[in-house]
């Protein structure tokens, strides 16, 4: 899983901070973009910092995350960028690693307001705000809408802060022009689950015109089942994420837009903003990223 | 007798699901449910139907949902990558499904290991392929593959609903007319009076996983024609959808008892029960335990009647 590249003859090894990128699952297609990101602004940088890249099987294996942040402390890192897999779970064992003395950084998924607080730590997150980029691709989806028309919104996983600030962002966008949210369900993040609850939200409210999913797979799930409906063209569809398979769709215009947060660039945003902060002894501070909305 | 009485119950517990959610929700009772509901049956029919086979010798496999998620892999990237016509690639993700059925199968008889143990080790293994295969990421495969998955002729259905209907009949002829499938209830019933009489019991247990790999391979295929994608974190939990359905219709845990038709009425019972609770607007955690309460509730209406 190592990442190391041997020290250049130039530079001294000892010298060089160590930083660690602590993932969710590489088996994602989103980590895996993020982490390949991160390898190639390693390999841009060799002078600059080691990385080493680890990430946990499967996205709710908290105690293997758990596990990993404590063998990167004893392996005596400077720096750990991490994506939680729980915004509160990870709180405990990253402060062993403050105390540790090892910079922490949190990425993508924004560690619990409450938690640090009540842990007594300060953690800065670097990433983009999922509920602007919701709002804002919801925000397009209004200009194609009239006032009143129905809506509904296919959710993350409901238990993940990302999932819950894209829907509360979408319901932003949607509040603001004056749509009907008729239906709010989870789709797990699936393209399958969300093609079946989309598929009964158009069977249980004929006059739904959007459907607002928080993420691109369920997006393409949403218009295969506006497809099987027989109601293509009359329901518009959002996504997020801007995932190459999405592509097709955007072309064609069965799905309107989708939002790009640059998923390559959020890892290498967390180590710019590490490096940053050991350079300088800086004081941490919370950090955000670009988000765009992609049409066509 | 008792096998129409069964039925009967099955039929009861599907009519009363439909009444209850008609009363619930109007738009319930319409064509665009049952066009919705016989969308989401065939890979669940055909997964039911193999898992109904590997069920009555007492078997299991907790593969299928990564197998499925797997075979979709290689038909997308077969068709989205490689360009492969339709029908190559559903031979391809059937044997695909058959090879890792077999040896699922093979391991578990021959070397005499639990078959929820080996296919719980093929549940990893088929996942990780499917990652491997489309370097995790969604394939995107379009019109080539959508027809499948489509209603023809002015109808609700798909081509995929019938084909699955047919291998339901099939299923059925199998288990309850042929030679092979008295032999896998035998073994299911006592394998030791199986041995004794001279029947071969490795043989057909691997060829009931082998069949079960296979018919998955092909539900993947209806999964992706659903969806014009191939995701390769399909059929996460499918193995639950699927095992539910074979129990709810009565087919036992320990082997011996099963019928592939009541295993189709309990695909139709999870499928109602699933577009019902989404169309009622029901929240993530109220539709798990409804769905928990009603699979265990059908079991032990089961269990009762023989008692």
């Amino acid at each position: 899983m190592s990442a190391c590249k041997p020290a250049s003859p130039s530079s001294s090894p000892s010298g060089k901070p160590r930083v660690v990128l602590v993932m969710k699952s590489l088996a994602n297609e989103f980590f895996q973009t993020m982490a390949e990101g991160a390898k190639k602004h390693q390999a841009a940088h060799v002078g600059d910092y080691e990385l080493i890249v680890n990430g946990i099987k499967n996205e709710t294996d908290l105690a293997e995350q758990v596990g990993l942040v404590d063998q990167m402390v004893s392996q005596g890192v400077q720096a750990i960028v991490i994506a939680p897999a729980d915004s509160k779970a990870l709180v405990t064992v990253l402060k062993r690693a403050k105390e540790a003395g090892v910079l922490v950084i949190n990425i993508d998924n924004k560690l619990d307001a409450d938690t640090l607080k009540q842990a007594g730590l300060s953690i800065p997150f670097v990433g983009p705000d999922n509920r602007a980029g919701a709002k804002a691709v919801g925000e397009v989806l209004a200009k194609k809408l009239k006032a009143g028309d129905e809506v509904a919104i296919i959710e993350g996983v409901t238990t993940a802060f990302n999932g819950q600030q894209r829907k509360a962002g979408f319901e932003d966008a949607m509040n603001a022009s004056g749509m009907k949210i008729v239906a709010s369900q989870s789709g797990q993040w699936e393209m399958e689950k969300a093609n079946g609850v989309a598929a009964g939200i158009l069977a249980a409210n004929p006059n739904v015109k959007a459907l607002l999913c928080a993420n691109d797979n369920m997006a393409l799930g949403a218009a295969a089942a506006v497809q099987a409906a027989g109601k293509a063209g009359q329901v518009q569809i959002i996504g997020f994420d801007n995932i190459v398979a999405l592509k097709p769709l955007l072309a064609d215009g069965r799905v309107l837009a989708t939002c790009d947060q640059h998923g390559d660039q959020l890892a290498v945003f967390g180590i710019e903003a590490a490096l940053k902060i050991l350079k300088d002894k800086a004081t941490p501070a919370d950090q955000q990223t670009p988000v765009d909305v992609v049409v066509k | 007798m008792r096998r129409w009485t069964d039925f009967l119950i099955l039929i009861a517990v599907l009519a009363a699901m439909i009444v209850l959610f008609g009363l619930m929700r109007d738009s319930f009772l319409s064509m665009g449910t049952l066009g919705t509901v016989a969308n989401r049956i065939p890979a669940l029919a055909l997964v039911a139907t193999g898992m109904t086979l590997v069920m009555v010798t007492g078997g299991i496999d907790l593969s299928v949902g990564s197998l499925l998620g797997f075979c979709g892999a290689v038909t997308g990237v077969l068709m989205a990558d490689l360009h492969w016509g339709l029908a190559t690639a559903v031979l391809a993700s059937v044997v695909v499904g058959a090879v890792i059925g077999s040896t699922t199968g093979a391991v578990s008889v021959k070397l005499r290991l639990p078959s929820f143990i080996v296919s719980l080790g093929m549940l990893e293994i088929a996942r990780g392929l499917a990652f491997l295969t489309t370097n995790s990421q969604t394939k995107y495969i379009g019109a080539d593959i959508e027809a499948l998955g489509a209603p023809f002729g002015g109808l609700v259905i798909s081509p995929a609903f019938v084909i699955s209907l047919l291998v339901v009949a099939a299923g059925q002829v199998i288990l309850s007319q042929m030679a092979i499938g008295r032999h896998l209830i035998a073994i299911g019933a006592n394998r030791e009076a199986a041995l004794v009489s001279g029947l071969s019991v490795d043989r057909p247990r691997i060829f009931a996983h082998a069949l079960l790999g296979a018919l998955t391979g092909l539900a993947a295929v209806f999964n992706c024609s659903r969806l014009g994608s191939a995701d390769p974190n399909a059929g996460t939990g499918f193995e639950l959808g699927a095992i539910a359905a074979v129990v709810v219709g009565g087919t036992s845990l320990m082997g011996g008892r099963g019928s592939v038709v009541k295993s189709f009425m309990g695909v139709l019972i999870i499928a109602t029960l699933e577009a019902g609770l989404i169309q009622v607007g029901a929240t993530e955690p109220v539709k798990r335990v409804v769905t928990g309460l009603v699979i265990v509730a059908a079991v032990l209406a089961d269990t009762w009647r023989r008692k």
